[in-house]
């Protein structure tokens, strides 16, 4: 018995990476998976029907049932004829995984509205364009698994990513308002912030990293500050993120929705929901000073700024003396 | 503290026709600071356009002494975004900060949203904040002086029912913010988000009897309409001294941050950082996650919108009906 068995699957970007683990162990467990992937390059460029076929070859190879599917997310056409893929294929769609991404890494300042599109389009208009036929659907049949791809990149924050943090935070958001909008129909939503060696991090040149981290910068995982150094962070492949996924896809996680889950190697984790962490008051309109006061003593007390200004940036206000608490 | 510590500067801020806009333009020109009130003036669902609303926004700075220019561009298009950036610093020589309120509404059930209804949404909160960001960090970066402000919200950082498109476009605003933030940080220019709560054209939208039907299923609590000191502080005016804070000399170290405003509570929101971890040294099965989440990593955390107890599911204890 496999703990997906008779469960039909939409795995988006299944054709390599961490969506082909997912894959791979959906049909191991005993689903039918409509492998998508057109296969294209880190950027978005090009198409190749060969990733996806393989993983399909792989899973039939097993004993297991899968279909390939070419399509791409960033249409809403796409999304629609991959969750009609499943119904015609299989009868139904009791969980979509949206796996699937691009990369335009630039810094602000340097970004293309060619390179926000791409990655907005693929991201966060790939989710809605799959979201929307499957939700139809789980909607009607009262069940139903939605399990989105988020990044630390976006609910933490990186450098020269803008536009894959904003997407990737905004995918965040979405899961939280699906949540919501499905729980009472059975269905769930929640997303995975991953970790994991694939062909998607490894086009960040380790220069990047480095660069980063010299210039004091804090930002999302780093290979270059996660050496190996304990039996958990050497566990970078991708397969090691599908077990948690999987797990939302069985019956058992019917009441767990609208979370964000960290995936790493073997360590899982809750993401702490952005609720207010430390308030200040007053019972009526701030003023300049008094804000000046409280938001200094007391609400942003010890909070690092995540990169501060080099030495050498003349910054108005530096030179104000840090006041005792209030 | 200076009594205009904004004197000199120039500011362009998005959707500053109305409500926080509005708020947040008019103590900027009454601290002395420059602004562009960018406003196309359209309804609340993107459609139409009306240049009186940036207009009376700029006559009511001016007629108090202080400096405004009207801009009637749209913020969805990156000429639009351009156009505001470049007239801020064609009439007033500098740009010193961009804050972008403007926004739409659109909702709609997830699964009943159209594609259009997506689209419209995101393209003016979150395209429209690359849009403005883009060109400013060029100006900010070479000033090695700036500062933006994204407006979020609770919708998307907590999630709200029937916004898919405006909780994602919120949410991504913030996730935008800890990335400029740490694009330019270390060139002395920062990055934050308000989540705003106030009484605006926006929220009247939503109708109290989708609030009451909201509460009724369990989704979210109603807010309270009993009156309290905290509930009467519902005026878009007290959403803009923490923004304008942020603006100042004293803010130069605040980056990268996500700020709750609403009434006199300003509160920094938590990091979406690990919050409860279970791990092993090796490959989870599936058998084991089952054991374990439940118990471990999500014992007490509730799910915001759980099926009704009529509702069959596979998995779901049976409650014992009789005794």
């Amino acid at each position: 018995m496999g703990a997906l068995d008779g469960k039909v699957a939409v795995v988006t970007g299944s054709g390599r990476g961490i969506g082909r683990g997912i894959a791979m162990l959906f049909a191991k467990e005993g689903a039918k998976v409509v492998v998508n992937d057109p296969g294209v390059n880190v950027d978005g460029s090009g198409g190749d029907a060969g990733p996806a076929q393989e993983v399909v070859n792989e899973i039939k190879a097993a004993g297991g049932e899968a279909t390939a599917n070419t399509d791409s997310v960033a249409e809403a056409a796409g999304g629609e004829n991959m969750v009609k893929q499943a119904v015609d294929a299989y009868g139904r769609i009791d969980v979509l995984v949206n796996v699937a991404g691009i990369l335009r890494d630039r810094m602000i300042f340097n970004m293309a509205q060619e390179e926000w599109d791409a990655v907005i389009a693929v991201h966060l208009k790939g989710h809605y364009n799959t979201i929307k036929p499957a939700a139809v659907l789980m909607r009607q049949q009262r069940n139903g698994r939605i399990i989105n791809f988020s990044s630390t990149s976006g609910i933490i924050g990186n450098t020269g990513q803008f536009n894959y943090g904003a997407a990737k935070s905004a995918i965040a958001g979405l899961t939280r308002v699906v949540a919501k909008d499905l729980g009472r129909y059975g269905v769930t939503c929640n997303a995975i912030a991953p970790g994991a060696a694939t062909r998607m991090t490894q086009s960040v040149p380790d220069s990047a990293r480095q660069l980063r981290s010299q210039a004091g910068i804090s930002g999302a995982a780093s290979n270059a500050q996660q050496a190996p150094a304990s039996a958990f962070a050497g566990l970078r492949e991708p397969e090691f993120v599908a077990p948690m996924v999987g797990y939302l896809a069985t019956d058992d996680a019917w009441n767990i929705n609208g979370y964000i889950f960290n995936v790493a190697g073997g360590t899982v984790s809750v993401a702490h929901h952005p609720t207010a962490m430390r308030t200040v008051f007053k019972p009526g309109l701030w003023t300049m000073p008094e804000l000046d006061d409280a938001v200094q003593s007391i609400l942003m007390k010890d909070i690092n700024n995540p990169a501060p200004p080099r030495d050498d940036v003349e910054v108005s206000g530096r030179d104000i003396p840090a006041r005792p608490l209030a | 503290m200076a009594a205009k510590p904004l004197e000199g500067r120039a500011y362009v801020v998005t959707g500053s026709g109305r409500g926080i806009g509005r708020e947040v333009a008019l103590l900027i020109g009454e601290l002395g600071g420059k602004v562009v009130v960018n406003d196309p003036g359209v309804n609340l669902d993107g459609s139409g356009a009306d240049e009186g609303p940036a207009a009376e926004v700029v006559k009511e700075i001016t007629s108090k002494g202080g400096q405004a220019v009207a801009n009637m561009d749209t913020v969805a298009t990156a000429e639009g975004g351009e156009g505001m950036i470049k007239q801020c610093m064609d009439e007033f020589g500098s740009l010193d900060g961009v804050i972008h309120v403007a926004g739409i509404l659109r909702d709609r059930m997830i699964f009943n949203m159209a594609e259009q209804e997506w689209d419209d949404v995101v393209a003016v909160h979150l395209t429209g904040f690359f849009n403005v960001v883009k060109p400013a960090s060029i100006i900010m970066r070479q000033a090695r002086a700036g500062r933006i402000i994204g407006f979020s919200s609770g919708s998307g950082m907590n999630g709200n029912t029937g916004q898919g498109n405006y909780g994602a476009a919120k949410a991504g605003i913030s996730g935008g913010v800890r990335c400029a933030a740490r694009d330019l940080g270390r060139y002395g220019v920062t990055a934050n988000a308000i989540c705003p709560g106030a009484a605006t054209r926006m929220t009247q939208s939503v109708p109290d009897s989708a609030r009451d039907l909201r509460a009724r299923a369990g989704i979210t609590a109603r807010p309270s309409r009993e009156p309290s000191i905290v509930n009467q502080l519902r005026d878009a005016k007290y959403v803009a001294p923490m923004v304008v804070y942020l603006l100042t000399d004293q803010a130069w170290n605040i980056n990268g941050k996500v700020f709750y405003v609403s009434g006199g509570n300003v509160s920094l929101a938590h990091e979406e950082t690990p919050y409860r971890t279970i791990a092993k040294p090796d490959m989870w099965d599936i058998d084991e996650l089952r054991a374990l989440v439940p118990s471990q990593l999500m014992g007490g955390l509730a799910n915001p919108a759980p099926p009704p107890a009529d509702l069959d599911l596979p998995a779901r204890p049976v409650a014992k009906a009789e005794a």
